[in-house]
């Protein structure tokens, strides 16, 4: 029973390590492993363009997160631990901008939603000052086709056949 | 006299309900937005930024140490910020390109990435230089060990060809899921997963330096 199991088993162990070692490895996948930090910031950025943010607003907080990107690519590449002190600070310098962008959207999108309602706002009463306007302008042309009709009737001669 | 001022006040009312109506109709329908197609623009050019001449002498059998210039390119249509990954595998003739039926990655090995923020209509182009910068050939394979990329040096994995012909570089574009918190491969828009990738054949039939012109 020894015999053949530990033959089994031995062939099975062999056979795992062999299937693992032929498991494409990714080499340097830097961007494979971001913080939490990096989806909130998206989310967040996201919720202040749908709030009506213009490109030229959020490029700011866009250019802060690519540094944010570069530093904790910068950090993930150092993985000797006599550069642990180096990684960390880096890591904390992410953090920090991250942070910051996330504020910074956050009063993106109130200031953003702020003037989005405005702006309807002011939409929909430029439509109700068109309808006044029109409406004005229907009531004058009324009037003067009556008083061009009253003319038209006393201007009207009665002959004899 | 007095019903007749009312009837006209009563029809006044009546133009200005029916203009109102009509002018925030008309208001609402201009302030919707636009349908728009949704799309990443992904593209690899040669040092002219044509695509084409990819290679030096436009031959592309690349020698041991010889620079070769590309520019990668990824345009952002999809109405949102985006972080966008460009990740570069090594291959061959045997291992699979990307699956655009089932919208699967190449199951090659990555040899680098890059990524990037880009806002919506923003284009990020990042030049590409790399170079075979350690290789053997043995029984007739030929396998590179070591790319040189922007200066960085990259170990590469299991990259070996027959005589060193068909070797080549895949290219996928990534995107960043918010849902999953993770780098998937290609995007999704209106309910379907698309993707994009992009691959440039070379041979390196000898891995020496290059020979001196005569």
């Amino acid at each position: 029973m020894s015999r053949t199991s530990t033959t089994a088993f031995t062939a099975a162990v062999l056979a795992v390590l062999i299937i693992i070692t032929l498991q494409p490895v990714a080499v340097s996948e830097t961007t494979g492993t971001l913080q939490p930090g990096f989806n909130q910031a998206i989310v967040e950025l996201r919720d202040a363009q749908s709030a009506g943010a213009t490109p030229s607003e959020l490029t700011e907080p866009v250019a802060l997160l690519n540094k944010a990107l570069e530093l904790n690519r910068e950090a993930l590449i150092l993985s000797a631990s006599d550069e642990a002190t180096r990684r960390a600070g880096l890591l904390v310098q992410v953090d920090q901008i991250l942070t910051t962008v996330e504020t910074q959207a956050i009063e993106l999108t109130a200031v953003s939603s702020q003037r989005k309602s405005m702006n309807e706002f002011l939409t929909y009463l430029s439509g109700a000052i068109a309808a006044i306007l029109g409406t004005i302008v229907y009531a004058s042309a009324m009037s003067l086709h009556r008083k061009y009709r009253i003319k038209r009737t006393f201007s009207m001669r009665v002959s004899r056949k | 006299m007095n019903s007749q001022s009312s009837h006209s006040r009563r029809g006044l009312i009546v133009v200005f309900i029916t203009l109102l109506i009509m002018c925030e109709a008309t208001v609402y329908v201009i302030s919707l937005p636009q349908p728009s197609e949704r799309f990443f623009q992904f593209y690899v050019l040669g040092p002219n930024h044509t695509a084409a001449d990819y290679y030096p002498g436009n031959d592309s059998n690349v020698n041991l140490g010889e620079p070769i210039t590309w520019y990668i390119g990824v345009v952002n249509n999809m109405g949102t910020v985006q972080l966008v990954s460009v990740r570069i595998k090594t291959s061959n003739q045997t291992v699979p390109p990307p699956d655009d039926q089932r919208g699967l990655e190449s199951p090659a090995p990555t040899v680098a990435d890059f990524a990037q923020f880009l806002q919506d209509n923003e284009t990020w182009e990042v030049s590409f230089v790399w170079s075979v910068s350690n290789a053997t050939s043995s029984s007739g394979s030929t396998r590179i060990l070591t790319v040189q990329i922007n200066n960085e040096s990259y170990p590469a994995t299991s990259w070996s060809a027959s005589n060193g012909y068909n070797f080549r570089l895949i290219f996928e574009l990534w995107t960043w899921q918010t849902d999953t918190n993770t780098f998937g491969y290609g995007w999704n828009t209106e309910g379907t997963h698309r993707t994009a990738w992009l691959q440039i054949w070379f041979n390196m039939t000898s891995p020496g330096p290059k020979p001196p012109p005569e």
